[in-house]
């Protein structure tokens, strides 16, 4: 079996090596560079930043620890990105090597449908390539959104893309969008010595989370002062001398050295012949498939970012991976039950299945468990006390429906939650699991007792 | 000691009147009862606020608590003091560390209050 792969992010790559495994013959068409957004623009460069953060954050706090560390600790912006930089290209070059491990071809350039089992390839140097393959996967991404009334300069008005590369911290900084994107942002630079403000249509931060999850950001935002302005919009800006001045809805002017504007992604569906074989779309530029990861166009699959839903790294390889197998005789459907996401704010969130407005929406009926991580030792031990779990629980079978964690390593602790859901375990299966101690998963034993009023590190409710 | 010049709220908030314009806080009872107090999230001058809701909320290194107002009006100001030193509660509660001043919708709300003496003996009923 044949197939291409168009795009390298971590859908097609992912899908590549698993079809590979299986015994597929496998090209790649990649324009940039090999691992897509996630590996150069977005998780692995950004954690990258977030990590420079922590430390700091850690640094300044040494004298809680009983250290004493002489002199001025700041962030170097030059190094912080040579850092950066270093850790991408090596992520990079292991994509690079797993393809030439497994024998898939890469080809460096822009891959267009000529029927659905033809496609040209524009390399690099301008020449052109034919190619024919049995299957064909769009794995291309997405892009940050533009806003038509103030299109990215690349230098005031910034994507998420250009705050990766920034020349120097901005003393002063207007994000546009709190969501995932612009509340990691907003943490990196405040953490940096940038003065951050954050504009926000919705009534809150991180709307895609749970409400006491977004209550209790919005808190630590104030504590860090992190200004949130909340169900505002912004209308226009202006580029002058001392800076971008922005127009709110409510006619307030905003003054920021630069602006990063985070308010969405747009699907990267343009130039790739889609239109021309006739791959349907979803009316905002999705391209539309099935649980099977089908097209309408039979050979033709669509995996990751750009077939919408939840737009993550993890859900894209698992789209690929569904994809591939489906190609190759088994029938599968994509599985979205228990898909975890994790926010790298400070303090992290995760969170996994149903969120209690959910539940409210659809009139399930829940018990709730909540943990605060203040209660825990090991939370005081490593000086990082802000933050809770809750569990949302079935009131009839007690079964874990989600998990939502803001808190140190909740990206880390979210998997248990996951397991859970996946396969429909209890509270009760997880309360009654021995956690080892001191360590932080035992938030997750006592949300779960505290879902029956057991948790032991809290006062009687 | 609990002064006697103040009323109390069974959510243990405390209330100085002086004509129509009050200072609340809350009680040793309730600081001693969260530790050391780490963060306090004031409420906004100029907010109207209810009785026995929440106007703010406190944190200490073990807790989260909500501070609940022991009366209805509206926030003419704030101890900004206490959001770089929020500890100030912990060693002052009744006095420098002050939350709010209210002004009040209706003054005589403040006799549905406990005086000292009620506020001392209905906290010795929950510590049992």
């Amino acid at each position: 079996m044949r197939l291409s792969i168009i795009g390298s992010g971590p859908g097609g790559y992912v899908a590549a090596i698993r079809a590979a495994q299986l015994g597929a013959q496998v090209t790649v068409i990649e324009e940039e560079e090999v691992g897509g957004t996630c590996l150069n623009r977005g998780c692995i460069p950004t954690k990258s930043l977030v990590a420079s953060a922590e430390v700091l954050a850690k640094a300044r706090k040494s004298e809680d620890f009983g250290l004493d560390l002489k002199g001025e600790i700041s962030p170097n912006l030059t190094r912080i990105l040579a850092r950066k930089d270093r850790i991408v290209s090596t992520q990079v070059k292991g994509v690079r090597s797993l393809f030439k491990s497994w024998g898939i071809t890469l080809k460096e350039g822009r891959g267009t449908f000529i029927s659905p089992n033809d496609l040209r390839v524009t390399l690099k140097d301008g020449s052109e390539e034919q190619m024919e393959s049995d299957n064909t996967i769009i794995a291309t991404g997405s892009r940050p959104f533009e806003v038509p009334a103030f299109p990215f300069d690349g230098r005031s008005i910034i994507s998420s893309n250009d705050a990766l590369r920034l020349d120097e911290i901005p003393k002063s900084i207007l994000i546009v969008g709190a969501g995932i994107i612009g509340c990691e942002f907003a943490c990196i630079l405040k953490e940096f010595g940038s003065e951050v403000t954050l504009v926000e249509l919705l009534p809150r931060a991180v709307a895609t989370e749970d409400i006491e999850i977004s209550e209790l950001l919005e808190r630590e935002f104030r504590k860090k002062k992190i200004k949130l302005i909340k169900n505002m919009k912004a209308e226009r800006m202006d580029i002058r001398g001392d800076g971008v001045h922005t127009v709110l809805s409510d006619g307030k002017e905003i003054i920021a050295e630069k602006v990063l504007v985070a308010v969405g992604r747009a699907f990267n569906t343009n130039g790739i012949g889609i239109e021309e074989i006739g791959v349907e779309k979803g009316k905002h530029g999705e391209i539309i498939v099935n649980g099977k990861m089908e097209t309408n166009i039979s050979g033709v699959y669509a995996i990751g970012d750009v077939v919408g839903g939840l737009l993550l790294a993890h859900v894209a390889s698992r789209e690929g991976i569904v994809a591939v197998r489906n190609m190759m005789g088994n029938r599968e459907e994509i599985d979205y039950s228990a898909v975890p996401s994790a926010i790298f704010t400070s303090p992290e969130i995760a969170s996994v299945g149903l969120r209690e407005q959910d539940a409210t929406a659809r009139n399930i009926n829940i018990r709730r468990g909540h943990f605060q991580f203040r209660a825990l030792g090991k939370a005081h031990i490593i000086g990082e006390i802000d933050g809770l779990i809750k569990i949302v629980s079935d009131l009839k079978t007690d079964r874990v429906l989600g998990v939502h964690i803001i808190g140190p390593h909740a990206s880390d602790l979210i998997h248990e939650g996951t397991l859970a859901i996946r396969n429909g375990l209890r509270t009760k299966d997880v309360s009654e699991t021995i956690h080892a101690h001191p360590t932080l998963s035992e938030v997750l034993m006592e949300a779960a007792g505290d879902v029956h009023g057991e948790a032991i590190h809290a006062p009687r409710r | 000691m609990n002064p006697d010049d103040l009323r109390y709220h069974k959510e243990h908030t405390w209330v100085k009147a002086s004509g129509r314009k009050v200072t609340i806080g809350i009680t040793d009872y309730a600081q001693d009862a969260l530790g050391d107090i780490v963060y306090i999230d004031l409420p906004e001058v100029d907010t109207d606020v209810e009785v026995n809701s929440e106007i703010g909320e406190i944190e200490s290194t073990k807790a989260t608590s909500s501070i609940i107002s022991p009366v209805s009006g509206k926030v003419t100001e704030v101890n900004e003091d206490l959001s770089e030193s929020p500890e100030v509660i912990n060693e002052d509660p009744y006095g420098k560390g002050w939350i709010a001043i209210i002004e009040v919708d209706d003054a005589s709300d403040l006799d549905d209050l406990m005086d000292s003496t009620e506020y001392t003996k209905y906290v010795e009923e929950e510590a049992k």
